[in-house]
């Protein structure tokens, strides 16, 4: 039961801690995927869609904007841009 | 008798006029080949085609009179008879822009600034990434290409009728304009 709660308190701050995304993340090998991991990370997720086979999504937080591309097959990140 | 002794060579475009014509062009070829679309190279050039614009219209307000609104005002009733005087063979010259170019200049104008305003808005946070803004920014482009085509074509076409050439008034400025023609 405490062992729950101590999870569940992890679950819940985890998006206040606001993990930042980096180049050596996995983020999943679907849009839907992508799109909740870093949501996970308290990103805004804006436009998503496939661009030249690889997952492409445009986020924002804390004022700043980014761009990641994410390889379906391995969920890998191949290119991350924040500004 | 030569047609160049027979004709009227008139001013009609200011210095002003012309170096915006000629430097709007290119920002826009470049900004739709070369560049790429989410460089800073491009943000650039495409604030340069809004200031370019602007200042455009500003001269529309204070500047010679062929320059003014106006001189070409945005008239599609105008633009209709003029179209219909010219298929049945009317020869009026205008100095300023005939009243179907007239629209084409305050549509590429506009398209211009929608295109202005949709890019500069992807690069705010609010509008980052938003599809509505992408999907204007690429229809006005698409619109625009359209446009300068258009634009083109009625250049061509308008040198060809009247025998005056366009693009020599817009790069020396003048008309030449042959004798007993009437000018509008």
């Amino acid at each position: 039961m405490r062992k729950l709660a101590i999870l569940a308190l992890i679950a819940l701050a985890t998006p206040a801690l606001a993990l930042d995304v980096t180049p050596d993340m996995e983020l999943g090998t679907t849009i839907d995927e992508v799109k909740a991991s870093l949501a996970a990370m308290g990103y805004e997720v804006r436009k998503a869609e496939m661009e030249d086979g690889e997952i492409e999504v445009y986020f924002v937080r804390d004022g700043k904007m980014g761009e990641v591309y994410v390889n379906p097959e391995t969920g890998a990140i191949t290119k991350l841009e924040v500004k | 008798m030569s047609g160049r002794a027979s004709a009227r060579d008139i001013a009609v475009w200011d210095p002003l006029v012309r170096l915006i014509h000629w430097t709007l062009a290119p920002t826009i070829l470049l900004n739709s080949t070369i560049l790429e679309e989410e460089s800073t190279a491009h943000e650039w050039i495409g604030y340069t085609a809004l200031g370019l614009v602007a200042l455009r219209l500003v001269w529309a307000l204070v500047g010679t009179k062929n320059a003014r609104f106006s001189a070409f005002p945005p008239n599609p009733i105008r633009a209709i008879r003029y179209a219909r005087a010219v298929i049945s063979g009317d020869r009026t010259v205008h100095l300023s822009h005939n009243p179907l170019g007239s629209l084409m200049v305050y549509n590429i104008w506009l398209t211009v600034i929608a295109l202005g305003v949709t890019g500069y808005m992807m690069t705010t946070i609010r509008y980052f990434g938003v599809d509505w803004v992408e999907a204007a920014h690429e229809i006005a482009f698409t619109w625009l290409m359209i446009s300068v085509a258009l634009h083109l074509a009625g250049v061509v076409f308008d040198t060809r009728r009247s025998g005056i050439n366009l693009v020599r008034a817009m790069v020396n400025g003048r008309k030449s304009v042959p004798r007993g023609r009437p000018v509008e």
